[in-house]
């Protein structure tokens, strides 16, 4: 057994005790940023953020680390190797925030007031606003990068817009309380919180074409880097879930109390799991199911890990 | 460590809220019932550190003694309700969806949302700093909502319910109109955005400043001493404001939580000492009633004075 998950989850940096670099990991009541060190799991330091940030990205040129603060109506940009702050920037309510893969636009859902804007990221200026129906959630784009997926949590449905023309494509259910989206193998992916399952949604049409079930509260995916592994963070059950990519078969349940919600993924193959109701972040190792924890602040939510960043 | 009672909070959600949101399917709601919980069990902690402090104290120095004390039992229930049940939610939501729409909306026109830390950059990541700040101006915002509140005979009769009592403790403080209640939070509303006061950034110093809120309220024998009683609002400072004679447009003491506000606008009033408090000028129902014959009460007198005072014209 110890080999085949061996097999199906590579350790390449297993015989190294951590791996190197900063962790970065939004606690959303606490209005601050934990900057870890990944090779001792010390958090250096809290960078403050102004009310209540969420989620984290890097920019398309790696220079900097953007954290939108949703109540603080405030964007940070923070150096990805250091954790300073190089600058803050007015932005309305953003939640979940996006590059798209060509990295001309800047995409960012303001989840509070029902809006999806698009930004030109050099300079940080609105290009477009798209009204919601409601709670617009999380986002994907197509590889193209001509298609931006929005998860409307309030009203169970998948937004789609064109970002070449800048009109909205088509609005279809997907199942109830959509949160995280994923583009794969051209398919759109939408975890369905109100029940267990992934719905697979045919980016064209918006049609659901297929259910993975995953467990209850399915709330956020992720593809591992190497792009075989889907997982999957199971809000009301408690679990993070494997799922072969490929197949869309699952593999294996892992137990991550605490509401697991997002997934950083470690060189060594660990993952890294932010737990909103216990202030911690969890590093599970996929081939044991062990995970060890770190102290964070209030309700950690994103999470991004910098393994190029020299430790201190 | 962590902050205990959002681990608290945070047990309860996942193992209560969520799964009964998720038999419901009722998720959508369950960023919103994160933070009701976290507001229920903050006041749920104030209610028994209250309890455990104040009653003990009460029980040591009475100021006075009753054989009956059935009127506290509504009192009781007026904080239950404020501090742990549906108004914190209410409260929550409200505020927290008025600052949304009205910081974003100020954001989209380009201009930049009023909050103390833009003012003042130095104060972001000092948060003791921030906080102490953010307390002093709405202290003062509650001084002057209070004060006014005792001048303007429509408003005394709603206030009146919360003067009424003459068997005043420490759960006297929520015993409020429900009218009441709304025109002080639209005023605390407005002064905290205009402000920009983070609603959940400082919970345990809220509770704090509301553990000393009640305090003041408590039938105990205590005092600060003569320069604890000008930084502080202490029982003997508050229960001035609560005497009989001081009812309406004669009170004194209007503070909250700083006696500094009364100092500096001529209202301080440092020589009452352990007065029998209550209004004579209101009716029984609003002393030794029932929740709903107070409220009915408060609503009649706030009709009198309207009519009364439309005679006048």
């Amino acid at each position: 057994m110890i080999v085949l998950l061996t097999d199906i989850f590579p350790c390449p940096g297993m015989s190294a005790a951590f791996a190197a670099g900063l962790a970065f990991v939004v606690n959303s009541n606490s209005a601050s940023i934990s900057v870890i060190d990944m090779s001792t799991h010390q958090e250096l330091r809290r960078v403050p953020a102004l009310r209540e940030p969420h989620h984290l990205i890097p920019s398309p040129d790696g220079k900097s680390l953007l954290v939108g603060d949703t109540a603080g109506n405030q964007m940070l940009f923070l150096d990805p190797a250091t954790g300073e702050v190089q600058r803050r920037v007015a932005v309305a309510d953003p939640y979940q925030l996006g590059f798209s893969p060509d990295g001309k636009f800047l995409v960012v859902n303001g989840l509070a007031r029902n809006q999806i804007d698009v930004y030109e990221p050099a300079t940080m200026t609105l290009i477009k606003r798209f009204p919601a129906e409601s709670t617009p959630s999380h986002l994907a784009f197509s590889p193209d990068s001509r298609t931006v997926f929005v998860s409307l949590q309030g009203s169970d449905k998948l937004a789609a817009f064109d970002l070449t023309s800048m009109q909205p494509l088509w609005t279809e259910p997907v199942g109830p309380t959509p949160a995280g989206v994923l583009w794969l193998n051209g398919k759109v992916l939408v975890a369905d919180m109100g029940n267990d399952y992934v719905a697979v949604v045919d980016p064209a049409s918006g049609h659901v074409v297929d259910k993975l079930v995953t467990g209850k509260g399915a709330h956020n995916l992720f593809l591992s880097p190497d792009k075989r592994i889907l997982w999957v963070n199971n809000r009301a059950g408690g679990t993070t879930t494997a799922v072969d990519a490929e197949t869309l078969q699952v593999l294996k349940s892992y137990n991550i109390p605490g509401g697991p919600d997002d997934i950083d993924f470690a060189p060594n193959g660990d993952l890294w799991i932010t737990r909103r109701f216990v202030e911690k972040v969890a590093i599970l190792h996929p081939e044991t199911g062990d995970f060890e924890t770190i102290d964070v602040g209030r309700s950690p939510h994103g999470i991004w890990l910098n393994p190029t960043a020299p430790s201190p | 460590m962590g902050d205990p009672f959002d681990l608290i909070a945070g047990w309860l959600h996942e193992t209560v809220l969520i799964p009964l949101l998720y038999a419901l399917g009722l998720m959508r709601w369950e960023d919103l019932a994160h933070g009701w919980v976290l507001f229920a069990v903050y006041g749920a902690v104030q209610v028994v550190l209250t309890l455990a402090i104040c009653l003990p104290l009460e029980r040591w120095r009475p100021v006075e003694r009753w054989p009956d004390k059935s009127a506290v039992g509504v009192d009781i229930f007026y904080t239950v309700l404020s501090r742990v049940g549906v108004l914190p939610l209410v409260t929550f939501v409200l505020f927290y969806q008025a600052q949304v729409a009205l910081n974003g909306w100020i954001t989209d026109h380009g201009w930049i949302p009023p909050m103390l830390e833009r003012v003042l950059p130095a104060l972001i990541g000092h948060s003791l700093l921030t906080f102490a700040i953010y307390a002093i101006i709405l202290d003062c915002a509650d001084y002057w909502r209070h004060r006014v509140s005792h001048q303007l005979r429509w408003w005394w009769a709603l206030h009146s319910v919360h003067h009424a009592q003459r068997q005043m403790t420490f759960w006297s403080d929520d015993r409020n109109h429900l009218l009441d209640d709304l025109i002080a939070f639209l005023w605390f509303g407005v002064i905290a955005l205009a402000i920009g006061v983070p609603p959940m950034q400082f919970p345990l110093l809220v509770l704090v400043l509301r553990f000393v809120e009640s305090l003041s309220h408590a039938n105990a024998r205590v005092s600060f001493g003569v320069v604890g009683e000008r930084l502080l609002v202490s029982p003997r400072f508050h229960r001035a404001h609560h005497g009989v004679l001081a009812y309406g447009r004669r009170s004194c003491n209007y503070g909250a939580v700083l006696p500094w506000w009364d100092m500096l606008f001529g209202t301080a009033d440092f020589s009452r000492a352990f007065v029998p408090t209550g209004d004579p000028s209101g009716d029984e129902a609003l002393a030794t009633g029932s929740w709903l014959a107070q409220q009915r009460s408060g609503l009649r007198r706030l009709w009198l004075a309207l009519v009364s005072r439309r005679k006048e014209a």
